[in-house]
């Protein structure tokens, strides 16, 4: 089969063109949609698209001047090749065109239904209703909220009238179906139905460029560490603009307000109150969740542990206090004996106090501790920095700091950021025993537990000792077995007689 | 003395990153074998070639175009002794430009040939000999004109780029062996001043690399200025004389070619520059094409090196080793600086201008992608019209579901200044009918753009 390719219309008023050059050759094999030749009118090029697949029969030359719907050429049809259908796009343009406007007389109903919402979205949860029935809605005021699995966005009604729902809150519809009815009101306008493209548009702010960064805000991001599905952006389309960037962490770190879902369905039971509530991640909830998973996920995470005798340190921290507390005006408290130890052993096994790059080990030659406090939001872990260098005294105020800058809900970023090793004491809510998860990049974080007087065998005797377990969850790619087990033994050694804490042995 | 970084290379790449380095507080060191700092850009590549191409503009204009435009000139004569003359003013005042701005960040120039000693130590070897220590070192080397293996470059008959921005005399007849950014614009200075010009090419296009639209709209313009094409020619013989050169090449069937000219102008690309800088001494490795490598974050295999530019892989364009030397800066100080190499824009500045930047049709025909194409020509522009620059288009591809804008290729006048924005459009994942949503003042060619977009959406331009 031959198809014949005659010259298309290409603008009004032009009558004629010339072929400038041929880009195929007689009896070449050419693709649907190549292009053939090189057209040229008195006002533009054209390029000549092959309508099928095959061979090609040229029957106008270059320079020839030819009129419009004159054949220039034929394509022999290859075996199983497609028939592209001509102009097919100009007519479904034309169909498209015909947008069926509402009209205006009393009586007319508007059917709404769900618009598309995004790629691959192919339903969506009704989750609420803004308005309700027999409310009177203007045009493009919000009617109702709806989820999808990638996002929530507003329905905006498309008419002036009275709402009329056609489904209900916990619903899930799908795209097309019948959301709501408005029966348009006498004299005003209702929005013309707008071609499927611009509806998309104008009914959600969802398209392939929702949360796409600007470069600015994407550098923003990628330092605070934040990936950009973590936030909704407020540009164009939900594109994430440079202020976005910007306030990402602080809103993190504000407490969210809670707000209770309103579809609580009244469940049907015979006695008693049982009442679920819902609550919202807050942005803090997720991150931590996302972290949490991603190093279970990451790492190769595992556990030792020893028990300490704590006898040394109280006796110490009884006979000091007063004295400590006087000249330092701050308490002696038990976490400046761990800090210290850890600072001391990890510096003799650097990659307990080291992390994984990419392809790369990092060591440091400081140890910037990190401390798990439990904040009112939930957990945090603001730095100790240096803390190798600081005296007791000098560790227990930078503890007292954060954790009541974290009651405060006042920490900085920069404060909770970088540090190289952490510790957590479960001990304070009175757990016995416990595997930390690591706080990443980090390597290693160490459990301190509850102290409780056990028996235990000293000198073949038996005597009571206030003990506690000690846990090092670790990454085994970076520390050996070696390392994780000697340095915790290192610790415990250091707790059991502080005086080597300050003769450094 | 001691730096946190020294860079060795003052090009657009290397005193950029001793900019941003300075403004992010790191005491910088900035070492040049030359005596003037720019590199080749300012010296012997973007600066001077552009001065000449649009002295050689103006005198092209005023033979063919001014008579239209009412303006009669007797005695019109082209002086390329000042045209270079001018040149080299308008090198020196950009090349002191770069001197003032190193004085105004505090940054050290150090004059002499750098080569590393160990990692943390450089050696330059100028007038005098001095030895400085560094944390860090960013290598901005750059690049040389290439060749092929049989040529003699003579520097004289048988010439590179260096060479064709000092000629003494206008070429009869230039050969230009390479029909890529280089060799069309030298060639087109002097095709303008009268020279009959031939380019060989070995490929089966001009700048290959670009969408095949704008090569083959290039052409015909070239044709015009009187440019005559070899294209499928594989040079296999460059014989310099003291008064002509003579080349032949293979045509595709077979067949030898012989030119005879006064000049051939070698513009087969470029290499990256090592040479002297003691790579080996830090162990530091290069690939088969000599560039040196870098990861991601442009670092080299020793961890305190870094490099940039025409030296790594990648397009060698000044703004994007640019880029790259604020990057690189950047990363040192903590920060974390994306580049999108896919939006760094090329141009080729003959006239019609030629900028492009995204994918190219062919790249997403290759990919598989379903794509749109709206085009709109120049010579339906009033303001085309009005300067009597009607040659080029604008094409826009966009994707066929999103309309997200994946590349625009311009050719016309002043193509290298709109492609801005279509990099802004872009970075922001423009569609095309978001940019045919804003308004562009009438009349410019950036109407032009605004009416492909138009034409991409849903085949509405305007004026078409």
């Amino acid at each position: 089969m031959s198809l014949d390719i005659k010259i298309p219309q290409v603008g009004e008023s032009i009558t004629e063109v010339t072929i400038a050059s041929w880009l195929k050759k007689e009896g070449d094999f050419v693709q649907l949609d190549e292009v053939l030749c090189e057209l040229e009118s008195d006002k533009a090029t054209f390029e000549l698209n092959a309508e099928a697949a095959g061979v090609l029969r040229i029957k106008a030359q270059e320079g020839e001047t030819i009129e419009i719907g004159a054949v220039v050429c034929s394509i022999e049809e290859g075996k199983g090749s497609a028939v592209a259908a001509p102009v097919v796009e100009k007519i479904d343009k034309s169909s498209q065109s015909q947008a069926t406007s509402a009209t205006i007389s009393t009586g007319q109903k508007l059917e709404m239904r769900v618009p598309e919402v995004g790629e691959s979205i192919t339903e969506v949860t009704l989750s609420s209703w803004i308005k309700k029935e027999g409310d009177f809605v203007t045009l493009d005021e919000v009617i109702a909220e709806i989820d999808s699995d990638k996002a929530t966005f507003e329905l905006p009604a498309e008419g002036v009238g009275i709402l009329h729902p056609a489904a209900n809150e916990g619903d899930t519809l799908k795209i097309g179906d019948l959301i709501c009815t408005i029966e348009i009101s006498e004299g005003v306008p209702a929005k013309a139905q707008t071609p499927q493209a611009s509806s998309v548009v104008a009914s959600s702010n969802q398209s392939y460029a929702t949360g796409h960064a600007s470069p600015a805000a994407s550098k923003i991001l990628s330092e605070k560490g934040i990936n950009t599905s973590a936030i909704s952006g407020t540009g164009v389309d939900g594109r994430i603009t440079k202020e976005d960037a910007d306030k990402a962490q602080k809103e993190a770190s504000k407490p969210q307000p809670l707000s209770t879902s309103k579809s609580e369905a009244p469940i049907v039971l015979p006695a008693g109150e049982r009442n679920e509530t819902r609550k919202k991640m807050s942005s803090l909830r997720k991150t931590v969740s996302r972290r949490l998973v991603a190093v279970k996920n990451d790492t190769a995470m595992l556990t030792t542990f020893n028990e300490v005798n704590m006898k040394p340190i109280m006796d110490l921290r009884n006979k000091y206090k007063e004295q400590f507390k006087e000249k330092h005006e701050i308490g002696l408290g038990f976490m400046s004996f761990f800090t210290k130890a850890c600072t001391v052993a990890l510096l003799e096994w650097p990659a307990v106090n080291g992390q994984i790059d990419g392809d790369e080990m990092v060591y440091h030659d400081f140890c910037d501790i990190s401390i798990a406090v439990s904040a009112p939001k939930g957990l945090v872990v603001p730095v100790i920095r240096n803390a190798e260098k600081l005296s007791f005294a000098g560790i227990e105020s930078e503890v007292r700091r954060l954790a009541l800058k974290a009651r405060d809900n006042k920490l900085t970023i920069p404060e909770m950021t970088g540090g190289t090793f952490t510790i957590t004491n479960g001990g304070v809510f009175g757990s016995m025993m416990s595997t930390p998860i690591i706080n990443s990049p980090q390597s290693a974080i160490l459990g301190m537990h509850n102290i409780v007087e056990r028996a235990v065998v000293e000198n073949g005797e038996i005597v009571i000792r206030p003990m506690m377990y000690l846990a090092l969850s670790y990454d085994h790619r970076i520390i050996d077995g070696r390392e994780s087990v000697s340095f915790l033994v290192r610790v415990k050694e250091l707790l059991e007689d502080p005086t080597r804490l300050l003769l450094e042995v | 003395m001691t730096y946190d970084i020294t860079v060795i290379g003052s090009g657009p790449g290397g005193y950029v990153a001793a900019i941003r380095c300075a403004q992010l507080g790191f005491k910088t060191a900035l070492v040049e074998k030359y005596s003037t700092l720019g590199g080749t850009c300012l010296n012997v590549g973007c600066i001077p070639s552009k001065a000449l191409l649009d002295s050689t503009e103006h005198f092209h204009n005023a033979e063919t175009t001014f008579k239209e435009h009412g303006v009669n000139i007797t005695g019109l004569k082209a002086d390329l002794a000042q045209m270079i003359k001018r040149k080299g003013e308008v090198v020196s005042q950009t090349t002191q430009g770069i001197d003032f701005l190193m004085k105004k960040n505090k940054i050290d120039v150090l004059h002499g040939l750098g080569s590393f000693v160990d990692k943390n130590t450089i050696k330059i070897s100028g007038e005098k000999e001095q030895t400085i220590t560094t944390d860090k070192v960013i290598i901005a080397t750059g690049s040389k004109p290439s060749s092929l293996p049989f040529i003699q470059l003579d520097k004289k008959r048988v010439i590179t780029s260096t060479e064709a921005l000092e000629l003494k005399e206008i070429p009869k007849h230039l050969i230009v062996i390479g029909g890529g950014v280089i060799g069309l614009e030298l060639g087109s200075v002097y095709a303008r001043l009268g020279s009959k010009v031939s380019v060989v090419e070995y490929m089966d296009s001009l700048i290959p690399t670009m969408d095949a639209t704008l090569g083959r709209e290039l052409k015909k313009s070239l044709s015009k200025l009187g440019f005559e094409y070899y294209l499928k020619h594989k040079v296999v013989e460059v014989k310099g004389a003291a008064k002509k050169v003579t080349i032949k090449a293979e045509s595709p069937k077979g067949e030898t070619v012989e030119l005879e000219g006064d000049y051939c102008l070698v513009s087969v690309g470029r290499k990256p520059y090592t040479d002297g800088l003691g790579l080996d001494k830090v162990g530091i490795t290069t690939d088969k094409a000599g560039r040196i490598e870098v990861n991601s974050q442009l670092q080299t295999n020793v961890p305190n090196i870094y490099a940039i530019g025409d030296v790594i892989k990648g397009a060698m364009l000044a703004h994007k080793a640019e880029e790259e030397g604020v990057f690189v800066a950047e990363t040192i100080a903590g920060q974390k600086p994306h580049i999108h190499y896919n939006l760094i824009p090329g141009v080729v500045y003959t006239w019609p201008e030629v900028a492009s930047v995204g994918y190219t049709e062919q790249q997403l025909k290759e990919q598989g992608k379903a794509y749109k194409t709206g085009s709109f020509p120049y010579r339906a522009l009033g303001r085309a019209r009005a300067s009597m620059d009607i040659d080029g288009q604008v094409k826009v591809l966009a994707d066929k579901t999103t309309d997200e804008i994946l590349g625009v290729h311009i050719i016309g006048a002043r193509a290298a200044d709109m492609i801005a924005s279509a990099v802004t459009a872009m970075e922001f994942r423009a569609s095309a009918e978001d940019v045919s949503r804003m308004s562009h003042a009438h009349p410019t060619y950036m109407e032009a753009v605004k009416e492909a977009c138009l034409a991409a959406t849903e085949d509405r331009a305007i004026h078409m």
